[in-house]
């Protein structure tokens, strides 16, 4: 492995000094501008960065850097390996366009901008010092940072959201807690907490300790992807957070976790060693268990995105479940599986930003993101229908975005792997988006347009430029796979995992392959066919939404005519009994608990009989000597 | 120059301060800066000293051990004497009260917890143990309200009834050994104080110095205390006491009780304290019961760093120590202007947007946030307690891991509020209270650029605090006799 | 890839063309049979298509907007280029490029372009139709999704040729339908569910949403959506006979495969009334799966 220092030392300085200038230039609207510029020039270096990596045989390269430091016997180094780059890119990619989005029209007369600028630079700065960590303390470091750094962009807006912040941060800390913990441990079985000494240890520590180990990480590192049951937190935080920053937040911060968990369990821990690990008295292993929790919050998370009337809500609530499409790629830990579940990472960051945005330009204009409140809005804001039509084909994974790529990966992973379980309960929560995502384009986008949105005009060009690029992004990353899958190499590289054979247009294997390519183009074309043949044909008249079939009525302005409200009636008269809150009763006995131990605390403080407790420890210390 | 001056100075300045203030208002004002001024430059040189030549030993009036009183200074006594000044310095009464109580009290103080920090045999201990008590007493109640007056007289009666404790321990020790050396104790203790009676003498010292140690059952006086009285006492008190009785407590731990199951009672004990503290600060509806109840729960984490026996126990509890020196005095600094119900603290940022910074930052240091110097306090704590590798100790970190998410919750939650957009009715902090809570938040913020080579120092300096046959040699030269004729 | 151009481009050409053709003698044969269950002559044999071409050249043609036109072309084209990648007798087409997934989730391209254009047409009736139709959907697919799963894990492959040259290579034994019986039964279920025809028709219900979707198509929005149901009953009954009956050795036991698949569902629509919304899905999620579940552990077990 050949280092090669001074790039990473100029990207964390860069973004450093994003952080400082964003908090000089106030709240001035150069700010956003400058915010922009500054995450421009740290993609450029990443992408400088990522040239190295052309050949296989670079693919574990490191990049280091200067930022070293000894504490207490422990050598703390920061250097950025293939897997850390990668998600390096979706980082300052993600932040690039929220800031761009953020920089125009969209903060003119908002007041709390040096805050969101900041807070956002902050994040970049945090993330990247946790991609690059190189051995255990730093990434607890690194990883303490990227918590609090990421309460601070949900605390902003002050109020609910300070609420929901509260909340995360004290997930985020019993997950910290649990980190800590289990480096602690290791610190002292295995003497160091650098990779190679950690991962030598492992191997040959016994079952029950890496039991404990793996349960302790996964446990600090699943909180912050929320998966369940720690989901609770991630959507009521993620929707009160201020709209380019929750496009930022749903694109890639909580993948954070996915990044330490795969760098966890399948660099240090390894995947032979997880299947060996058998849960005592069933036929189940530690690698079935992540399995089966990652398809549970592909299938939980999307089912209660289902029942959200907040447009933001259910994308958050979707931003978790996809999550867990990623970690059943990665946990499968074949060659396919790991590139798909690596390539959704990027795709989703893709779509969801875009989404967010474009959900976040309809509260711009009409001020509400009230699924039962909306609609029609597709002939007064065609950019942003756009944008969101793109985001949800991604998002439901249908060709031709790459949403569909990186599921068919997975899919295709499972079934290699004789899991068809796990495949039904990914395709169980496709089906689940599919229709959560049409509710959501239809309530807000077509069917028929209220009266007071009747003037409700497209969102400045500033604002509509950045969320269109990333809809196109996703179309391109559809349409050319292999530009992600080469990205995604040294990612897999590094987890230790063989190559995925691909090229630029998919992968092609005997047991069935996939090109992308043949498949837009195809798609296109008789897109094409379809059009020749429809505009072919007599010439079409416009008539007004009014002019519609009522059973014989007149419709007029003041009669809502639109299907919103309860979408699925029918669905939900089925399932609706199955929601039954059990982990949200968790939470509560939880928090019940603490209160009544603080309670009983306070109490003994509250007495005034000190003499007493003084004769009582005296005589109880003494009988503890004499007899014990 | 005798270690004695760093004692008697600061007594005398205090018995010439109410005379000098009378003759002149000016002078008056000045002295007692100025004697702090000398005894902070007494401790840098007696610093320098020993970092130089190692730790020193002094017999007092020439009478050498086990007879005569020893005064020993090692690096980690000298940082003690350091912080002393400096905290008495920082928490200096704003205006000079008359009558003039507050300062007298304070120089006296600052005298006796020198002599606190310097003694090295177990009755000195106790008498300046006692001088610091009454001066602390005569602090509470200086302010002359019925709150603190009540809660003076309550601090007064448990702190003598564990006084009188600690008195009937020591006298117990004497009994059976003849001795009260501490390096002589450490020689014979194996043989003659390890069975029942000797077990009961730690007992006694332990709950006896464990009131103003606040440790768990007899600190019942904190709260009421650390809420009535003013600011500064607390400061002072929860900042620098209460680390001065734990340090005796430690002493007389590491070298007479070495290696018994007196560090398991250190522990359950420090484990209660711990868990009592949080989760009554989680309760807490006031600012100050919560600082105080933060400030028992974190001396309930030195006592459990001072139950792992060896170098490790011993830089956890410095690290502990040091950065609870710094944190809480800073926090009850900012609750000279915030003290109260924590309703009242509703947007209080927007009033006063340094202090909000401040505490913004001496909250994460206390929950343990990396890299800031909490939480490397806590990492070694953790470290030390799993490193023992005993079942308690492994629930003890549990029980550390679980508290801190607790912590969190009721320090974010005070820092919601003060971030909540409302007209703030309070008054924006002043520099007299701002400028000392910067400086102490400004050393542990450089204490974070410094990590490494502070880190490297500390571990050394725990070092030589742990080696107990040098400090056996050094108090009691080989060619001194060593029997005593009880 | 080494690809022979000029017969890919006849390929591409003649696949859709082929599909059209068959899915109107299949709509054809669904109508004849309701008849004759009915006790009627049906009607002539050109139906369908005359049906299409009127539709088509109606002179009233309206619309409710550009996505309502985008929707209906994209039903149309996501259609034509799903029947290439359906292998034929004779003809494999694009099958080598995408798999049975890439084919499955492209036949939901056009339901996806269906339900945008009804959207725009801001009748609350073709909205709660694509409501249901997405539901029924949701129920459908469960248990076709573990039949598919079933499939692929007993060929080991997902590419559609290389499943009927293993169907094809050990006769009628190591068909689909003998292999795995129980996954069959399953499969022809849930394929029925799919057609959308009665007793899962309830996206369309004339007598309770007016028709659903269709409520405001007319014209050539109609005659597209007639081209769809061909295209859908072709392209279903074609994937049911490629996995469970051997696909097609020629062009007359083809046929007659899909006729026969196509046949059993017409006589069993033409019995039953409608389901309710949450009864369909009920049912579906009763039967046809764990009679999907018991034919997939069975094959787990092999």
């Amino acid at each position: 492995m050949s280092m090669l220092a001074g790039n990473l030392d100029l990207l964390l300085l860069t973004a450093l000094l994003t952080i400082v200038l964003t908090y000089a230039m106030g709240n001035r609207r150069v700010n956003g501008w400058c915010a922009t510029g500054l995450y421009g020039i740290q993609l450029l270096f990443l992408i400088m960065m990522g040239m190295q990596y052309t050949q296989a045989t670079t693919n574990l390269q490191l990049f280091s850097s200067s930022l070293t430091a000894t504490m207490f016997g422990n050598h703390l180094v920061w250097e950025m390996s293939g897997l850390g780059w990668f998600f390096a890119v979706i980082t300052v990619g993600a932040a690039l366009f929220s800031s761009w989005y953020a920089a125009g029209a969209w903060s003119e007369k908002r007041d709390g901008m040096r805050l969101f600028h900041v807070a956002m630079a902050v994040n970049v700065f945090s993330m990247l010092l946790l991609l690059s960590s190189g051995d255990l303390l730093s990434l607890f470091i690194g990883w303490e940072l990227v918590s609090w750094a990421s309460y601070l962009i949900m605390t902003q807006r002050g109020g609910a959201a300070a609420n929901a912040a509260f909340r995360y941060i004290l997930y985020a800390t019993a997950g910290a807690v649990a980190i800590l913990a289990a480096i602690i441990l290791l610190h002292q079985k295995a003497g160091s907490l650098d990779f190679e000494t950690v991962r030598t240890y492992l191997a040959q520590a016994p079952n029950a300790l890496v039991w404990v180990i793996m349960l302790l990480f996964a446990c600090g590192f699943l909180i912050k992807m929320a998966a369940v049951p720690f989901h609770l937190w991630q959507a009521a935080a993620y929707s009160q957070t201020p709209g380019p920053a929750a496009a930022f937040l749903g694109a890639i911060s909580s993948r954070m976790g996915l990044f330490a968990l795969a760098i966890v369990l399948i660099n240090l821990i390894g995947v032979a060693r997880l299947i060996d690990m058998s849960i005592p008295y069933t036929f189940l292993d530690a690698r079935t268990l992540w399995l089966w929790v990652a398809a549970i919050t592909v299938i939980v998370p999307t089912f209660i995105a289902l029942t959200q009337t907040d447009a933001r809500m259910l994308l958050a609530w979707h931003g978790i479940g996809q999550g867990g499409y990623m970690l059943l790629g990665i946990m499968v830990a074949s060659p396919l599986g790991v590139s798909g579940g690596l390539m959704h990472v990027f795709n989703h960051a893709s779509y969801q930003a875009a989404l967010f945005l474009a959900v976040t330009s309809v509260v711009y204009r009409t001020g509400t993101a009230d699924l039962d409140r909306l609609g029609g809005l597709v002939t007064r804001m065609p950019l942003a229908f756009t944008t969101m039509l793109l985001g949800i084909i991604g998002l439901a994974g249908l060709p031709p975005m790459n949403g569909f790529v990186s599921k068919w990966m997975v899919y295709k992973s499972l079934l290699d792997a004789n899991m068809p379980l796990l495949f039904l309960a990914s395709v169980i929560g496709t089906l689940g988006t599919i229709l959560s995502v049409y509710k959501l384009i239809h309530n807000t986008f077509l069917g028929q347009l209220r009266l007071e949105y009747r003037d409700v005009k497209e969102v400045p060009w500033s604002m509509s430029v950045p969320m269109l690029v990333l809809g196109g992004i996703a179309f391109i990353t559809g349409y050319l796979p292999g530009l992600v899958l080469d990205m995604a190499a040294p990612a897999q590289a590094v987890l230790g995992i063989a190559p995925l054979p691909h090229h630029l247009g998919g992968v092609t294997a005997a047991t069935g392959s996939l090109n992308m390519i043949w498949v837009v183009s195809i798609l296109i074309v008789s897109i094409g066919i379809g059009a020749l043949i429809f505009y072919g044909g007599n010439r079409t008249s416009r008539v007004h939404q009014f002019d519609n079939y009522a059973g014989g009525h007149f419709l007029t302005a003041d009669m809502r005519y639109h299907y919103s409200h309860n979408f699925y009636a029918g669905l939900m008269r089925v399932i609706g009994p199955w929601y039954r809150g059990s982990v949200q009763w968790l939470e509560t006995g939880l928090v019940s608990i603490s209160n009544f131990s603080a309670d009983l605390a306070n109490g003994i403080y509250r007495n005034a009989y000190t003499s007493a407790y003084l004769l009582f420890t005296v005589v109880a210390g003494l009988t503890w000597v004499m007899f014990g | 120059m005798s270690l004695v001056l760093v004692i008697a100075i600061p007594i005398l300045g205090a018995f010439l301060l109410p005379m000098l203030s009378h003759r002149s208002a000016v002078l008056g004002r000045l002295f007692g800066p100025i004697i702090i001024a000398v005894n902070l430059g007494l401790a840098l040189s007696i610093w320098q000293h020993v970092t130089l030549n190692g730790p020193q030993v002094e017999w007092i009036g020439g009478f050498a051990a086990p007879l005569g009183i020893v005064f020993h200074v090692d690096q980690f006594t000298a940082i003690l004497l350091l912080a002393i000044a400096v905290m008495t310095i920082l928490l200096w009464p704003r205006r000079m009260e008359d009558p003039i109580r507050e300062p007298v009290l304070s120089l006296v103080l600052m005298g006796a917890a020198s002599g606190l920090a310097l003694s090295s045999d177990l009755f000195n201990l106790f008498v300046f143990y006692e001088l610091t008590a009454v001066a602390s007493y005569g602090l509470v109640a200086s302010r002359a309200t019925g709150p603190s007056q009540i809660a003076a007289i309550r601090f007064l009666i448990l702190s003598a009834a564990g006084s009188a404790l600690a008195l009937l321990g020591i006298a117990l020790i004497y009994s059976i050994t003849g001795s009260l050396n501490l390096a002589y104790l450490a020689q014979v203790a194996p043989t003659l104080l390890s069975g029942p009676l000797g077990m009961s003498a730690f007992m006694l010292i332990l709950i006896g110095f464990g009131v103003k140690a606040e440790l768990f059952p007899v600190n019942t006086w904190v709260p009421e205390v650390y809420a009535s009285a003013s600011s500064r006492v607390s400061a002072m008190l929860s900042g620098v006491v209460s680390k001065l009785a734990m340090v005796v407590i430690l002493k007389v731990l590491i070298t007479v009780y070495a290696n018994t199951s007196a560090s398991l009672v250190m522990l359950v004990v420090g484990l209660l304290t711990l868990v009592s503290g949080e989760l009554a600060a989680y309760r807490a509806k006031d600012f100050r019961r919560m600082l105080a109840f933060s400030s028992i729960a974190q001396l309930g984490m030195v006592a459990m760093a001072f139950s792992v026996s060896g170098t490790a126990g011993l830089l956890a509890g410095f690290a502990i120590m040091l950065h609870h020196l710094l944190a809480k005095p800073a926090l009850f600094l900012l609750a000279e202007r915030w003290g109260g119900h924590l309703d009242r603290l509703t947007g209080a940022a927007y009033s006063s947007k340094t202090g909000a910074i401040l505490f913004l930052f001496l909250a994460l240091s206390l929950i343990g946030v990396p890299p800031l110097p909490g939480f490397w306090a806590k990492y070694l704590l953790l470290t030390a307690l799993f490193g023992h590798d005993q079942s308690l100790y492994y629930f003890a970190a549990a029980v550390l891991l679980i508290t801190t998410v607790i912590e969190a919750a009721y320090l974010m939650r005070i820092l919601q509020r003060l971030y909540q957009h409302k007209n703030s009715t309070l008054e924006p902090h002043r520099a007299s209270e701002l400028v000392p809570a910067l400086v102490l938040g400004g050393t542990l913020f450089l204490s974070v650029l410094v990590a490494a080579p502070l880190g490297a120092a500390l571990s050394g300096i725990a070092r030589s605090s742990a080696d107990i046959p040098a400090y056996i040699q050094r108090v009691l030269p080989v060619d001194v006799p060593k029997e005593i004729n009880v | 890839m080494n690809v022979d151009w000029k017969i890919l481009l006849v390929e591409l050409i003649l696949m859709p063309i082929v599909a059209f053709v068959v899915g109107l003698l299949l709509v054809l044969l669904m109508r004849k049979v309701r008849a004759r269950i009915e006790r009627r002559v049906g009607p002539p044999f050109m139906q369908p298509l005359y049906d299409i071409i009127k539709l088509y050249g109606k002179k009233t043609q309206i619309s409710h907007g550009f996505i309502m036109d985008l929707g209906v072309i994209m039903v149309v084209g996501g259609y034509i280029a799903a029947e290439v990648f359906l292998p034929v007798p004779g003809m494999d087409g694009m099958a080598r490029e995408g798999d049975l997934i890439t084919l499955i989730y492209l036949m939901m391209v056009p339901s996806l372009g269906l339900a945008l254009g009804v959207g725009q047409c801001a009748n609350p009736n073709g909205s709660i139709g694509i409501a249901r139709a997405l539901t029924s959907m949701l129920a459908y697919d469960i248990p076709f999704v573990i039949v598919v799963a079933g499939a692929v894990i007993l060929y080991g492959t997902s590419n559609l040729t290389e499943i009927i040259a293993i169907q094809q290579a050990g006769g009628l034994s190591s068909w689909g339908v003998a292999m795995m019986p129980l996954l069959a039964i399953g499969g022809l279920i849930s394929s029925y569910a799919m057609l959308g025809k009665e007793p899962f028709e309830l996206y369309i219900a004339p007598a309770e949403i007016a028709t659903g979707p269709m409520v405001e198509m007319s014209g050539k929005y109609l005659g597209a959506l007639f081209v769809m149901q061909c295209f859908q009953v072709y392209a279903v009954s074609v994937l049911y006979v490629t996995l469970f009956l051997g696909g097609g050795e020629n062009w007359f036991t083809f046929l007659l495969k899909i006729a026969a698949v196509i046949f059993v569902s017409a006589s069993v629509t033409t019995i039953f009334p409608r389901y309710k919304t949450e009864d369909a899905i009920r049912w579906l999620w009763k039967w046809p799966t764990g009679i999907s579940l018991l034919g997939l552990a069975i094959v787990m077990a092999k």
